[in-house]
């Protein structure tokens, strides 16, 4: 039987009580998947976190690809490991909140680095003036914006974190994962929703004399919507593949 | 494992992976493969970006420490203001007065939806501004002589 690693404990316990026979041989087989996943999972997160860099992205998406293939190489020999879905979505969405919690982080406590003071008015004169017009006059400094603060603070410290939490529990193949990243990424539409609408309220601070204004926002950002990907699959798949 | 997921899948002709059921298999296929898709464009667009951005606004020709006065200028209307670097580490957001503290110069149309009045940045543009500006106060300080 192929039975997942996550219930090794409970599972193995169970059989070790039952069937004593049989015990062996799924020890081995859960030794070997679970050396399989922690293999694959190191370059995974060796790669996610070089994609979380931005920079160095080019470097870490080879890691991570490889990682992809060294589970499904297990997979393919018959190991318990994850479902390659569950890996990507839950390693995309921590990157995701990364990437988002990054730009936002510098905005906020380094706005006045020299780093962030050419890139992210130059992001900003390119695609999102929020990040350009009078930025570094409010007295916490960063963007001017108006509503722009309230929604770096907000999911800097509520969404970003607990969305983080989630997919490695996710990762991890926890009940709770499962649910608290249907949660979070329903919490993604909100931040959409939200952001697009306030953007829009005050489009003239945005877009005027943006270089790409609009459709350029659209073209950088849309990318950002694995979480958004990650919700059909959360409702479809099989519950019971997730532990309590 | 609180029940077998065993009759809920892999009862199709073809093997399905762990957790996905024939009837939504098709829809986990392509969610994969938006997910691929997020995933490289993630990747290349955060490689991309920085660079694209420094070659746009003059970069090698002006260094970054330029590069941020001119955007200054730009955004304050301003030739006078420089980027000041490094700035003091007691400044935003520690309690010191952020860079453009007390600006008076920036040009907005102001009204509960304000709107800005600085132009667009072309391609290297600021390289011309900035070396227009060099110019005209060379020749400013030649006059007198």
């Amino acid at each position: 039987m192929n039975l997942p690693t996550f219930t090794r404990r409970r599972a193995s316990a169970d059989t070790a009580k039952t069937t004593a026979t049989s015990s062996v041989t799924y020890d081995q087989h859960h030794e070997q998947s679970r050396a399989a996943q922690r293999h694959a999972d190191i370059w995974l997160t060796i790669g996610t976190a070089l994609m979380g860099t931005f920079v160095l992205g080019f470097i870490g998406l080879p890691i991570f690809l490889r990682g992809v293939w060294l589970q499904r190489q297990a997979q393919k020999a018959g190991l318990s490991v994850r479902p390659i879905m569950v890996t990507l979505i839950g390693y995309l969405v921590v990157l995701d909140a990364f990437l988002n919690s990054i730009g936002w982080i510098l905005d906020l406590g380094a706005s006045h680095t020299l780093i962030t003071r050419v890139f992210f008015t130059a992001w900003g004169n390119f695609v999102d003036n929020g990040y350009f017009w009078h930025y570094n006059e409010l007295w916490i400094g960063g963007s001017s914006a108006p509503g722009e603060k309230g929604w770096e603070v907000t999911l800097i410290f509520t969404v970003f974190p607990m969305r983080v939490a989630a997919a490695i529990a996710f990762l991890q193949m926890k009940r709770w994962g499962h649910q608290w990243l249907t949660v979070t990424c329903w919490f993604g539409v909100v931040i959409w929703v939200g952001y697009v609408v306030n953007m829009t309220m005050y489009a003239d601070i945005r877009f005027d004399g943006t270089v790409l204004p609009v459709v350029g926002w659209w073209l950088y950002d849309i990318f950002y919507i694995t979480p958004f990907l990650a919700i059909p699959y959360l409702h479809t798949v099989n519950r019971e593949i997730f532990s309590d | 494992m609180s029940t077998s997921p065993a009759s809920t899948e892999n009862t199709g002709e073809k093997e399905l992976p762990l957790g996905t059921t024939p009837a939504f298999a098709g829809m986990h296929k392509w969610l994969k493969r938006g997910i691929f898709v997020c995933l490289f464009a993630l990747v290349v667009e955060g490689a991309f970006t920085v660079p694209a951005l420094a070659l746009w606004y003059g970069w090698p020709t002006l260094s970054f420490t330029e590069i941020c006065s001119e955007l200054m200028k730009v955004r304050y209307s301003d030739d006078t203001v420089e980027c000041e670097h490094p700035y003091p580490v007691d400044g935003p957001p520690f309690g010191g007065k952020p860079e453009a503290a007390d600006q008076t110069t920036a040009r907005d149309e102001w009204g509960v939806q304000p709107k800005p009045d600085y132009g667009r940045i072309g391609f290297r543009e600021l390289i011309r501004i900035h070396e227009e500006r060099i110019a005209r106060q060379e020749a400013q300080n030649a006059a007198p002589r």
